[in-house]
């Protein structure tokens, strides 16, 4: 069965990145984390206390029922989306309808950067923070 | 392409410029900033005056490998009047490759107390009269949730009531609990009225062979996450060094009397790891992990109200405000270093001055005339606290020469033979012996990690003395320091950055370099710095080793004056090489 990306123990993260890092690199072939599908939030004054924010792997997901034009849609995987970049017109309006925040925009492109669930990211967390975990 | 972003703070003018000739002649970080000190830091510029440049710098391995997580500033300080350098990690480095700086130059004073803002394209000045006074840690709750609506990480660099009291031992403090520690780059902001610098951005630069990046890549990352080179700063972090340290005397205690601390057990790195340790976190892209975080509770109302200071330490904070002054519970040292973080002081240089400050009144150099009231004594944490917030409030002139510096007050109130600097910095937290010693008075940042001369001693313990040898090690390993403080490497994984490795990692990123041009390059900048340094009033004639040094034992037993100068020969001629290398090529 598929697997999607979950955050297993968020307690354990120490802010390093190097999930952010891992994706931006695989997925844009680019330095940096701001291309990265999934996100670490540092609340702000709160001293070493992360946010991880994934993708939920909707089976229904609510960022493609916003869509206006089926540019984002479900992902033949069955759960989780996938993204037809020509039909995109740059409106915004998936990622105001994700409630998990969990959608991200590239301020490039001004497209969203979906996640693929590959898993690259969790091989890079060195605290073990992100698992693959079976879709059910 | 490398870019520099000027910013006069007086007119407000920004101005951009390409450096990538620069960046292939010296690679980066502190190679370009040694440079561009050479052009505007002369010896009659006065480190608070309007022309005074403050720079910035990352290098070309920042972002894209691991573990290069370091920023490196450059400026004149106002503590040593010679060439200031600081290193600092956080997030700074990632932010100004996102904003496409690679250089940052700071330069004028603005009329009133402004930050620097920094998100991309936009770079403006806003001004923040309000944030004036505020603590270290304030400012930066402030400004995260002011700045909260920016898409990019950011990167908070700020400036606690010392920087702006233009206290010569003032830090510069990154996101949390990073420093620009030594020699008083906080004054420097002070004086230009600049509270803060905020910097973002979305730039991701393009991978040109992901393919070969992507195994180099992998291959650091692992030994990074998995070998023993990094692990000990993983697990108990560098105060790990205490107790072993204390053990072979070399853990200063007690304003440097002996090097053995009876209370080490009380704040050794385990002592602090199984009762304060909160959590370990870690800089951008650095997957080690070294920032210890201890949580202090502490009963402030009865019977059960508890509050919770969460502070970083290490092992130059344990030394500076635990042993060096007597200090043996954890949650003590926890509680000067969290005062000392919301001032935003250097720590090393505050804990020498309370050290100096307590023998200075046990030999009767000062009186209760001049503490207005508490007599000083060593391990009394209470009365360090009534002192430290003495010299916060600028209480009497006493008080406020104690943030001047221990140079500047053994000076004034004599003591001058237990004042433990090197070239009027403070010193750090070893006593292993000659090398310790030798290191922090010739260094290019008076730093013990400029040539780990505290290393060389603990392989000479128990054998007898190589001087040429020694020296030479410590030699060495500056030059390949300014190597790696070009890239801008964190010391910490310099266990896995072997100079082929570099090599490798400098190719990936598009140098046309191996490793003898590497080397020329770094005896190159190692020759440019001193001669700055020397143009500026250094002089390895005037290095004198505190009197004090001359009669406590050491973990290599005890050294004259005569040991001292017999090391700084040999290394002054090496530098002499390098100094002449470094006129041919410029
Ligand atoms: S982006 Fe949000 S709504 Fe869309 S699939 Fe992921 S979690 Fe669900
Ligand atoms: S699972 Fe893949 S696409 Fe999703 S966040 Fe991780 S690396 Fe990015
Ligand atoms: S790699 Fe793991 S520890 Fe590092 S930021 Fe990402 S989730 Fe946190």
């Amino acid at each position: 069965m598929a697997k999607k990306l979950v955050v297993k123990d968020r307690e354990r993260c120490i802010g390093c990145y190097s999930c952010m890092f891992a994706c931006t690199r695989t997925w844009y072939e680019a330095v940096g984390i701001e291309k990265s599908a999934m996100r670490v939030k540092n609340y702000p004054g709160v001293e070493g206390a992360f946010s991880v924010r994934v993708c939920q792997a909707c089976r229904d997901p609510e960022c493609a029922a916003a869509c206006p034009t089926g540019a984002l849609r479900v992902s033949k995987r069955g759960f989780g989306v996938e993204l037809v970049k020509e039909l995109c017109t740059h409106c915004r309006e998936c990622i105001k309808a994700c409630a998990a925040n969990a959608l991200q925009w590239d301020e490039q492109e001004k497209l969203p950067i979906v996640c693929h669930h590959c898993g690259v990211c969790v091989r890079y967390c060195p605290t073990k923070v992100l698992a693959m975990e079976e879709v059910r | 392409m490398y870019r520099m972003l000027s910013v006069d703070l007086t007119s407000g003018k920004v101005e951009e410029k390409e450096v990538s000739e620069l960046f292939r002649t010296f690679i980066g970080g502190t190679g370009v900033l040694t440079y561009l000190a050479m052009q505007e830091i002369t010896k009659d510029l006065d480190p608070f005056s309007e022309k005074s440049p403050i720079y910035f710098a990352i290098g070309p391995l920042n972002g894209y490998f691991p573990s290069m997580s370091k920023t490196v500033a450059m400026f004149r300080s106002p503590l040593t009047g010679d060439l200031g350098e600081s290193h600092a990690g956080g997030r700074l480095s990632l932010a100004m490759l996102s904003a496409n700086v690679h250089v940052l130059r700071i330069t004028g004073r603005a009329e009133k107390p402004v930050y620097l803002s920094i998100d991309d394209d936009s770079v403006k000045l806003v001004p923040c009269s309000s944030l004036w006074g505020r603590s270290a840690l304030a400012t930066e709750r402030i400004l995260r949730e002011k700045e909260d609506h920016r898409k990019g990480k950011k990167s908070i660099v700020r400036i606690g009531p010392a920087g702006e009291r233009l206290s010569p031992i003032a830090a510069v403090t990154v996101d949390s609990s990073r420093h620009f520690g030594r020699l008083g780059l906080g004054a420097i902001m002070g004086s230009k009225n600049l509270k803060a610098i905020v910097v973002s951005g979305s730039n991701c630069p393009e991978l040109k062979d992901k393919r070969s990046y992507q195994s180099l890549y992998d291959r650091i990352f692992q030994e990074l996450i998995g070998s023993e080179n990094t692990y000990k700063y993983r697990d108990l972090g560098t105060a790990a060094n205490v107790v072993p340290l204390s053990k072979i005397m070399g853990l200063p205690t007690r304003n440097f009397s002996q090097g053995f601390f009876e209370g080490a057990q009380g704040i050794s790195g385990e002592y602090f790891a199984d009762h304060v340790l909160a959590q370990q976190i870690s800089c951008a892209h650095c997957p080690i992990g070294c920032i210890h975080m201890g949580v202090l509770r502490e009963l402030f109302a009865d019977p059960h109200m508890y509050k919770a200071l969460k502070t970083s330490y290490d092992h130059e904070l344990i030394y500076s405000l635990g042993s060096n002054v007597s200090v043996s519970k954890a949650e003590n040292v926890l509680k000067l270093i969290h005062f000392v973080e919301r001032q935003g002081w250097d720590a090393i240089s505050i804990g020498v001055v309370l050290a100096w400050a307590t023998e200075a009144f046990q030999r009767g150099f000062i009186t209760l005339k001049e503490t207005e009231g508490p007599a000083l004594n060593f391990g009394d944490v209470e009365t360090y606290l009534k002192v430290l917030e003495n010299i916060a409030l600028g209480k009497n002139e006493f008080y406020r020469d104690l943030e001047k510096g221990t140079y500047h007050c053994a000076k004034k109130y004599g003591g001058e033979d237990f004042a433990i600097c090197f070239n009027k910095n403070e010193a750090p937290g070893y006593m292993t012996g000659p090398d310790a010693f030798v290191g922090y008075a010739v260094g290019v940042r008076h730093s013990h990690l400029d040539c780990a001369g505290y290393s060389v001693d603990q392989k000479y313990l128990g054998r007898s003395e190589d001087i040429e040898k020694e020296v030479r090690a410590m030699y060495e390993e500056a030059v390949w320091r300014v190597l790696t403080n070009s890239l801008v490497m964190c010391l910490f994984a310099r266990g896995v950055y072997t100079p082929q490795k570099v090599v490798e990692c400098l190719n990936a990123v598009g140098f046309d370099i191996d490793e003898s041009k590497m080397n020329q390059i770094a005896h190159t900048v190692h020759g440019m710095k001193y001669s700055l340094k020397e143009s500026l009033g250094f002089a390895f004639a005037d290095l004198t080793l505190p009197k004090k040094l001359t009669s406590v034992y050491t973990s290599r037993g005890k050294m004259s004056e005569a040991d001292f100068k017999k090391r700084i020969e040999p290394y002054q001629r090496l530098v002499e090489e390098d100094k002449s290398l470094a006129s041919r090529a410029l």
